[in-house]
């Protein structure tokens, strides 16, 4: 139980601004963890592992704005990870068997991820249920269709100046991807606090009835989400099979499972709610940060790979029991 | 028990549908009623039917536990690990993963009830911690050493019928009556229906909640174990494939996510279609990963004829 009440036992008044401002509290949080590492072992603040770990944040970063767009409405999207591979195949196809140009293949990712994506919004905007058992159901769907298709094989000729893409390096040090993931931040930023659509989601995600009566179209929203998550997932697959120099089947794991913690982490500990409504791109970014350095300086530090897994679980139990606390807070700002 | 009366039951359309498989199966296919492959069949079908059941309980409760898998294969590397590495004699390592399902279970339960978080986080988070125990101890290696006695257990089969089934068998009638008869039982269901409502009735939530937890984690703990026996070894890697299974069986089944109602007969029959079809595309030479395709389908329909039946 020890788990659960560390936050708590910080207390004092670093807890009650990390309460004020959670993007603020997660970035001393995150630089705090960075510091200790960069002090304890000499390999983390090496250029080449500054430079992957970078890389590895521009992942995780998309992954979980993937999720973070679908927990707004409220609801969730466990075929994440079969999205990206399916998008990432369809690539895959499109550029090694049809030959069409690097710009075409990611454009037809993107666009089969969006599909996808869809087809989840409008099975739960149809069959009225939770998205949870629409996208237990597709990520499996999705993911035997892949595996059918394929028949489990990896395009592994991909075109040099694509790998090369994942590659670049600036400042020696700062992988070019990472500018890719605060690009795509922005937008979603601009998305949701500065247009029409993104506020009528946020509103619908906060409380459907009320967003019914006042003329938002709640389906639309639902739909429109999904089918961006769909397609945040599929961006993310092009940017791990640029890494990886092939689109692989395997690259989320079995039925894209190994993508479902990373995507819950970041924006669970960057302060979006899961009953939806609220949304903080920043804090799903220095989510994404935090649970990389933590990761990447535990390997550092040997130790053992084995146990990263344990830890990245008990720091969820620990940002959620955080969420639960500042949901309580605000509820009781609410009322007052 | 009048026709219309059966079709409004959870269980009778799926028999129908059983029944109908199996009858084309075994004029199609001769080999498919064969002694060697209904054994190959009830075997699979025992593993699967306690991994539904595991999950089945918390969907009486209207929560969800994605760390099942995870629970069983924690169970079955401390059950093998135990043997292995202490020298346990059979039945304490069998208590030990017992125990091991029955505190993960129960600490699923208590951290839900407490924390009032979402069933869906904290097993996500005790998912990951559980996983990586077992890929920790085991450095992702499995023990191979496992005491003949167990070995056989798991091959041995009277006929058609697998050694394994009378545990899954056993489990499964003690599930039955439980859910029927029991007060606790009835008092799951109660929860899952109305949470309100079963506190002012007296009910103790936090209990039932904590129970339910147990049980679903000692039922995936005795999945493990039995996968030990049937695999001849303690893979780390046991469980990483139930997720989709654990909530196919009970869904197909007739249960409803938001809770309160759950049928054992429709889960059970849900878990045989399921292994019908695994076997079905064995027999006829296809591609085993369109089991999973199946599956995300044959969730969405019943979904959707739930949809149907209710309006």
């Amino acid at each position: 139980m020890a788990v659960t009440t560390a936050p708590e036992g910080r207390g004092g008044a670093g807890f009650r601004l990390a309460l004020a401002s959670n993007e603020v509290g997660l970035l001393l949080i995150t630089v705090g963890a960075a510091a200790l590492f960069w002090h304890l072992t000499p390999g983390f603040s090496s250029n080449f592992n500054l430079y992957a770990l970078t890389r590895v944040l521009a992942i995780d970063a998309v992954i979980g704005f993937s999720m973070m767009v679908v927990l707004v409405t409220g609801g969730l999207n466990l075929a994440v990870g079969a999205i990206g591979v399916c998008a990432v195949m369809v690539g895959g196809y499109a550029i090694q068997v049809l030959g069409v140009p690097i710009v075409v293949a990611a454009a037809a990712a993107l666009a089969a991820g969006a599909a996808l994506g869809l087809l989840n919004g409008v099975l739960t905007v149809v069959m009225r249920v939770h998205s949870f058992v629409v996208t237990l159901a597709t990520m499996s769907l999705f993911f035997g269709a892949m595996i059918v298709l394929t028949k489990a094989q990896a395009f592994n000729a991909l075109p040099g100046e694509f790998v090369s893409l994942a590659k670049i390096r600036t400042f020696t040090f700062v992988s070019g991807m990472i500018y890719v993931a605060l690009a795509i931040g922005v937008m979603l930023w601009v998305f949701f606090h500065h247009t029409l659509m993104g506020r009528q989601i946020l509103a619908a995600g906060a409380n459907t009835e009320a967003a019914r009566l006042s003329g938002v179209p709640v389906e639309r929203t639902i739909m429109v989400c999904h089918a961006l998550s769909g397609a945040l997932a599929a961006f993310a697959g092009l940017m791990l099979t640029a890494r990886n120099g092939a689109a692989l089947p395997s690259m989320a794991g079995q039925l894209g499972i190994d993508w479902l913690l990373p995507a819950f982490l970041a924006p669970v500990l960057g302060g979006t709610l899961l009953t939806g409504g609220v949304v903080s791109v920043t804090g799903t970014f220095l989510g994404a940060a935090l649970v990389t350095v933590l990761s990447n300086g535990l390997l550092q530090m040997r130790v053992g790979e084995f146990w990263v897994q344990a830890f990245l679980g008990i720091i969820l139990l620990a940002a959620v029991g955080l969420d639960r606390f500042r949901a309580h807070l605000i509820e009781k700002r609410r009322v007052r | 028990m009048s026709v219309s009366a059966l079709l409004r039951t959870d269980w009778f359309g799926l028999l129908v549908a059983f029944c109908a498989g199996a009858i084309a199966l075994s004029i199609t296919q001769p080999t498919f009623l064969s002694s060697f492959n209904v054994y190959v069949m009830l075997t699979a079908f025992s593993l699967a039917v306690l991994v539904a059941l595991s999950q089945m309980v918390i969907l009486a409760i209207g929560q969800l536990n994605l760390s099942v898998g995870a629970i069983g294969g924690l169970a079955a590397v401390t059950f093998a690990g135990t043997m292995e590495v202490w020298g346990l004699p059979i039945p304490l390592a069998v208590l030990a993963g017992l125990l091991v399902g029955l505190v993960a279970g129960a600490l699923n339960g208590a951290i839900t009830h407490w924390s009032g978080l979402n069933a869906f986080v904290v097993t996500l988070a005790t998912l990951s911690i559980f996983k990586g125990m077992t890929i920790g101890i085991t450095e992702a290696q499995p023990f191979y050493d496992i005491p003949q006695a167990v070995k056989d257990f798991g091959t041995a089969r009277v006929g058609f019928f697998p050694l394994l089934l009378i545990v899954a068998g056993g489990f499964l009638i003690a599930m039955f009556i439980f859910m029927r008869r029991a007060v606790l039982g009835r008092q799951l269901l109660a929860v899952g229906g109305n949470r309100h409502a079963a506190e002012l009735s007296g009910i103790d939530v936090g209990r039932v909640i904590i129970a339910a937890h147990v049980i679903s984690g000692t039922l995936a703990a005795v999945a493990g174990m039995l996968a030990v026996a049937r695999l001849q070894l303690g893979q780390p890697t046991i469980g990483d494939d139930w997720l989709i299974i654990s909530f196919a069986a009970p869904v197909i089944g007739g249960a409803i996510l938001t809770g309160g109602h759950v049928s054992v007969v429709g889960t059970v029959l849900g878990v045989a279609i399921v292994t019908l079809i695994n076997n079905a595309l064995v027999l006829l030479n296809v591609d085993p990963f369109w089991v999973q395709l199946l599956l995300g389908a044959l969730i969405l329909a019943a979904v959707a004829l739930a949809r149907f039946r209710d309006a």
